[in-house]
């Protein structure tokens, strides 16, 4: 608990910074992200969804978020998965990809920037691309978690900005 | 202006998924959900979120945390910043069962009534602060300003109590994309 994590990191919070203190607080927030984290991005049973592809996602996502040390994490996290070429592509929010991760990008793109557009054909687009019911739901968890991480790391940058 | 107030009916959620039925379950999915032999109905939400056992645990203690600990940012201002972000996000699920949380805990449906107008300035100032703040996290990328967290402490709020909302608005970051992408809602019967 005393050490810093990724969101204090990505935030650029030291360990004397008092909005590190403030978050030690809420011991629950810290520890439950980070389980959080580690069960969308290297869960125990992946499902079918390699944690390069994970990492992969959650690079382009970070990114879309405009947040520049999360990206740069998930960069990291990509390079040490062995990512493929098709993965690294997805990564940097290339489109034009094979499916079904043509499917898997194209979802996690409008999920992030519009979730209010969601309807249940995109569900029906990645059914046709070959995910089961798991996957699915595991890539659900996966997109809503990066954008509930980008949220707390923007929070807290301004709240040491005001 | 004076607008009518909101009417907040009660939804019901559907998934558009087949949700994992209790005979096919495996041990990790039972006991995520929880099922014990006297405890064998489970929702239609929790069923489909148990295709992942380990994420479903996971989220759900988190955000139990966030909305229910103790002490701190009181309860009906996390209800509003699960409202902001609900409204930007599109769930409209979400949206009317913490619209409605709010204005049982307040005993008023004015601020909510407002906050479904996007009217922040017929909100307290600290209502305003909150609404505003909420609405423009939720943004992808977040559009939320120094001024918007100027305009919190000048509401009163402390560090820690910022801490509280940021969390709130962001758990509704992740359970929209859940509740909006991975089902539908209608008027309950």
């Amino acid at each position: 608990m005393t050490e810093r994590d990724v969101i204090d990191s990505a935030a650029g919070l030291s360990s004397a910074d008092p909005r590190f203190i403030a978050r030690r607080l809420r011991p629950e927030f810290v520890e439950g992200a980070e389980i959080c984290r580690t069960s969308v991005l290297a869960p125990k049973d992946d499902l079918g969804l390699s944690r390069a592809l994970r990492a992969a996602l959650a690079r382009r996502m970070a990114a879309l978020n405009d947040d520049a040390p999360l990206t740069a994490y998930y960069d990291a996290e990509l390079t040490m998965s062995l990512p493929t070429e098709e993965e690294l592509r997805l990564s940097r929010g290339e489109t034009g990809l094979a499916e079904p991760l043509a499917a898997m990008a194209g979802h996690a793109d409008l999920i992030t920037s519009d979730p209010s557009r969601a309807s249940a054909e995109d569900i029906r687009r990645l059914e046709r691309a070959g995910l089961t019911n798991p996957q699915i739901v595991a890539l659900s968890e996966l997109i809503a978690f990066v954008n509930f991480q980008t949220r707390v790391v923007a929070g807290l940058r301004l709240m040491g900005a005001s | 202006m004076s607008l009518p107030a909101v009417r907040l009916k009660p939804l019901t959620w559907h998934p558009h998924i087949a949700p994992v039925e209790l005979d096919d379950a495996t041990p990790e999915q039972l006991e995520a959900m929880k099922v014990t032999p006297s405890a064998k109905k489970v929702s239609e939400y929790v069923r489909t979120l148990a295709h992942d056992p380990e994420s479903y645990v996971a989220r759900t203690v988190l955000f139990n945390a966030i909305m229910y600990v103790e002490g701190g940012l009181p309860r009906a201002d996390r209800e509003l910043g699960a409202l902001g972000a609900s409204v930007v996000n599109g769930c409209r699920y979400c949206a009317v069962v913490h619209a409605r949380q709010h204005a049982r805990i307040t005993g008023s449906d004015d601020t909510v009534s407002a906050a479904f107008y996007n009217r922040a300035e017929d909100m307290s100032p600290r209502d305003a602060a909150i609404y505003t703040f909420a609405r423009r996290l939720s943004v992808t990328p977040s559009q939320a300003t120094p001024e918007d967290v100027a305009a919190l402490r000048d509401a009163g709020l402390d560090d820690g109590e910022i801490i509280d909302l940021i969390h709130a608005i962001a758990i509704f970051g992740w359970a929209n994309r859940l509740m909006h992408v991975l089902g539908h809602s209608k008027p309950a019967e």
